[in-house]
């Protein structure tokens, strides 16, 4: 079938589905002063166990990485595998203690490039 | 209006014990399938779940349960189903499992595939059987599982009692 020929494009338009497998989380962890920091696999265990709370055995089993952890700023990169972001965003949220002392989690930036998170814009300091 | 959809799900309690038949109420196998969603699923499941379920229909003599929630939540149901490893009742807990039959969006389907599932057991009851009482025995009960399908037709969509003995 023979087609009209077009005008020359002027654009293109490209669509991207999210297709990334991963999806990447800067949160920041608020505890009140003076308690005890959690070490990376306690860390990682909070975030297990506000999984296991919220969605049951099947959240525990969500593959979550944690990438990077600071013990002095407590703030950390998780990676999870995206069709579980909603799962995991919504466990960190409704936690609410660690070791009887009550915390938040604060989730700062959230993107499926690791890349963006090197940066943010909220952060930075205009002249 | 628009009227909720709910999605019911028949099963049926499978037990090693025949002393399990007599902890089957109500109210044992909807804390077990409860707990089993809390456990799978967590309190968001759970909460998931809880919008609408009942235990619509409970027969402890063929073992039959018809469970009920929202159409939304059927998967989280299913799925948590097979962690449903014991009934608790009182003070006597005994391992069984709950076999999902069908899933269906009235009672009246389910019914209608509750009495299509038991004549095609009886029909393989009869394919084994050894002795001539037995065969007699089961050919009868056919015949009445009819006679009861013909009763439940003119019978309202609410009615439950259209399960025949096998």
């Amino acid at each position: 079938m023979a087609r009209a020929e077009p005008p020359a494009a002027t654009f293109e338009r490209r669509v991207l589905r999210s297709a990334a497998e991963h999806h990447y989380l800067r949160v920041r962890l608020e505890l009140p002063d003076g308690g005890a920091r959690p070490s990376v696999a306690q860390f990682k265990q909070l975030v297990v166990s506000a999984l296991r709370e919220l969605h049951g055995e099947v959240g525990a089993a969500l593959p979550v990485d944690v990438l990077i952890y600071e013990e002095k700023t407590l703030s950390a990169i998780l990676r999870v595998i995206s069709s579980g972001l909603v799962k995991l965003w919504s466990a960190l949220t409704l936690l609410g203690f660690y070791q009887n002392r009550r915390c938040a989690f604060r989730v700062l930036q959230t993107s499926p490039f690791l890349l963006a998170l090197s940066g943010n814009s909220r952060e930075l300091v205009l002249d | 209006m628009v009227r909720f959809k709910n999605r019911y799900v028949l099963c049926e309690v499978v037990s090693e014990d025949p002393r399990c038949r007599q902890c089957i109420e109500e109210r044992a196998v909807g804390l077990a399938v409860r707990d089993a969603i809390g456990r799978v699923h967590g309190d968001y499941g759970l909460a998931c779940c809880s919008i609408s379920f009942t235990v619509k229909y409970l027969n402890a003599y063929t073992g039959t349960v018809l469970l009920r929630c929202r159409k939304d939540s059927y998967r989280l149901l299913c799925s948590a189903l097979p962690f449903v490893r014991q009934l608790e009742s009182r003070a006597q807990r005994y391992p069984c499992f709950l076999n999902t039959l069908h899933i269906g969006g009235t009672i009246r389907t389910c019914q209608k595939f509750l009495i299509q599932y038991n004549r095609r057991q009886l029909l393989m009851l009869l394919q084994n059987c050894t002795n001539e009482e037995e065969r007699q025995c089961i050919q009868k009960s056919l015949l009445s599982c009819s006679i009861t399908e013909e009763q439940s037709h003119s019978g309202d969509e609410e009615d439950d009692d259209g399960t025949e003995t096998d």
